[in-house]
């Protein structure tokens, strides 16, 4: 929910309740008020009536279905207005209807009268209709100002803000520019911005620093353990006994491990980089055909049965190495996790390239092997990053890469370039 | 043979000498560009080993003092740094080859026999081990003179262990050194076996002698045999 629609309806809603509050209060006032008001009217023709009664009109001419006149003991204090609602016939409706009495006795001459007065009083619907129709058109007239008035007004106060998140999407490491902000004179905003350009300036320190490093060690590590490499190869060429031999062969192997690491994330840090651009469309068929053709003495040798499909001629927007090191790792690792006997297939058409094999069952989801570091064979040479270079390789490029195994445990890797 | 080691590191110079020594390869070193410098112009090489991070500068710059010499020695490349770009200067500058640190140094030895083989004899040396001989120009080889059938990559690996013989070689080292960085990623060395046998099988069926014997299952050896 956008923050101004948060705002307004929050408004809204407070001035709907006072609204409807201060609708309840001018109702009861309005209420008393006619009440009074209608009172008044009735006193003053009470009083209009006595006059003539003092004057010598016959009480018993004066009364009509709102005028009541009668006698009291002239004895009893003479009583003061009192009004009370009560339901009496209405002649011209001709109907029953709620009425307003007033009375008030006087003392003319040496009779005691009571004078009462009917009159239709004001019905309750009409002046809750009248204060709901003036609240809502209240309401209503609120409702636009808000729209065009306030919602324009936030709008340019939240504008430096909506600028900012915008510099925050657009923010990109590879560009090594920290986000700059220009003064909002805003205070908050001033000390949110003046805080994302100090964290971006960090942030960029640390990420050139995490870059340097990976570079640095993966070129540091080499020398020693090509050091080490030949320490064990002369070792094993020296009068050594079987145990010995085993511990020698196993150290050997475990340090081209480390150098495999090292070279794949040197790999993976290039790529990040961005370091091999491509400056043309490369002819991406020829060199799939080459691969194939290193690898297929492999593919015989672990019984597969092998089967492309490799359009001439598709041309993809790549660094020839980057290509030759995404294929090898495609095949090597179609190769790799099937099992004798079993099948690889290849199609290269324009726009895709499509590598299924037969294989096991996947003890995680194929997504997670994409990941540095993950793997399912237990081979100790396996290092678990060539998937993680090949997606690497296609976000660099801007392919989409996609891993799936179906349920006849069918892997297939697809690549939409 | 007579080799230079233009090279930094101490611990890979003893390596690197100690493994050609024993091939009767002599080896002598230089620290630095100045010391490699002053040893290509005072003395005549076979082959030049060359590192590219040198103290005083870019081992590149070598490339072209040797391109001025009168009896051009070979100039393989071993770097550490393994970027493409300087592979393809180096290569272009007139070195023969250039292997990536680190490297086997059994390979090393292999590269340096194959190139010393392209350049100065033309190809047409023969090798020769007990009843075997290889010819590289034609790729054949042949047991008591009765040529051998064999693939491009049992010619290879024949090579391979006659020419690092009486060694042994790791799987990986043989691996790599047959398929190159494809096998990286393809942690079975089953290939290796499947070679093996097969080579092995062709040789004995030449009537030949089985001159390989496997060492404790970490690799093999190829050499006299020892009764």
């Amino acid at each position: 929910m956008r923050l101004l629609n948060l705002l307004t309806a929050v408004y809204l809603i407070i001035t709907l309740l006072a609204v409807i509050i201060g609708g309840y209060f001018i109702y009861r006032k309005l209420v008393s008020e006619i009440d009074f008001e209608l009172g008044k009217e009735l006193e003053r023709q009470i009083e209009a009536y006595a006059e003539r009664i003092s004057n010598g009109v016959s009480p018993s001419a004066l009364e009509s279905d709102r005028l009541q006149i009668t006698e009291l003991a002239f004895d009893l204090k003479e009583e003061g207005l009192v009004l009370s609602d009560t339901i009496a016939y209405h002649d011209p409706l001709n109907r029953e209807e709620k009425q307003l009495k007033a009375s008030k006795s006087f003392k003319i001459g040496n009779t005691h009268y009571r004078i009462s007065y009917y009159n239709l009083v004001v019905e309750a619907e009409d002046i809750t209709e009248t204060v709901v129709y003036t609240m809502a058109l209240v309401f209503l007239i609120q409702i636009a100002f808000i729209v065009f008035f306030f919602r324009n007004i936030s709008n340019r106060i939240l504008r430096p803000f909506h600028s900012t998140l915008q510099k925050i999407r657009n923010f990109d490491f590879r560009a090594n520019e920290p986000l700059l902000f220009e003064d909002t004179k805003i205070s908050e905003f001033d000390q949110l911005n003046g805080f994302l350009e100090k964290m971006t300036q960090k942030l960029l320190v640390d990420y050139r620093q995490i870059k340097e490093f990976s570079e640095n060690i993966s070129h540091e590590i080499q020398t020693p353990t090509a050091v080490v490499s030949g320490k064990l190869e002369n070792l094993l060429n020296s009068e050594i006994t079987e145990e010995q031999a085993v511990l020698i062969y196993a150290a050997y192997q475990n340090n081209e491990r480390i150098h495999r690491i090292v070279k794949s994330l040197g790999l993976l840090a290039k790529l990040e980089n961005e370091e091999f651009k491509a400056s043309t469309k490369i002819d991406v068929s020829e060199i799939l055909t080459k691969n194939i053709e290193i690898l297929s003495e492999l593919i015989t040798l672990s019984e597969l049965k092998f089967q492309s499909d490799i359009s001439p001629s598709v041309f993809v927007n790549i660094h020839p190495s980057v290509a030759e090191i995404m294929f090898s790792n495609l095949l090597s690792n179609a190769i790799k996790h099937n099992f004798k006997g079993g099948w690889i297939k290849i199609s290269l058409v324009t726009h895709q390239l499509i590598i299924s094999n037969s294989g096991e069952a996947l003890k995680q989801e194929p997504i997670e092997l994409m990941e540095r570091f993950k793997k399912e064979s237990k081979h100790i040479e396996s290092v678990g990053l060539g998937l993680a270079i090949v997606n690497q390789i296609c976000k660099t490029y801007g392919f989409r890469f996609c891993y799936a195994v179906d349920k006849d445990n069918i892997h297939t890797m697809t690549i939409d370039f | 043979m007579k080799v230079l080691l233009v090279e930094d590191n101490q611990e890979m110079i003893l390596n690197i000498i100690k493994y050609l020594s024993q091939e009767g390869i002599i080896c002598e070193v230089a620290e630095n560009l100045f010391e490699a410098q002053d040893k290509i112009l005072s003395y005549e090489y076979d082959c030049i080993l060359l590192d590219l991070t040198l103290p005083d500068g870019n081992g590149l710059g070598l490339l072209n003092s040797i391109k001025g010499l009168e009896s051009k020695p070979n100039v393989l490349i071993i770097s550490a740094k393994n970027s493409l770009e300087d592979k393809l200067q180096g290569l272009d500058l007139g070195a023969d080859d250039y292997l990536p640190k680190p490297f086997h140094l059994a390979e090393l030895l292999a590269r340096i026999k194959a190139i010393y083989r392209r350049t100065k004899l033309g190809g047409t040396e023969v090798l020769k081990f007990e009843e075997i001989e290889v010819e590289y120009q034609n790729l054949k080889a042949s047991v008591h003179g009765k040529p051998l059938d064999l693939t491009k990559k049992e010619f290879d690996l024949l090579v391979f262990l006659i020419t690092n013989k009486n060694r042994v070689l790791g799987k990986n080292a043989i691996a790599q050194h047959l398929w190159g960085d494809y096998t990286d990623n393809l942690s079975n060395f089953d290939f290796v076996y499947q070679h093996i046998k097969n080579l092995r099988k062709k040789i004995s069926e030449g009537g030949g002698h089985d001159y390989l014997s496997t060492v404790y299952g970490i690799g093999y050896k190829f050499g006299p045999i020892q009764s």
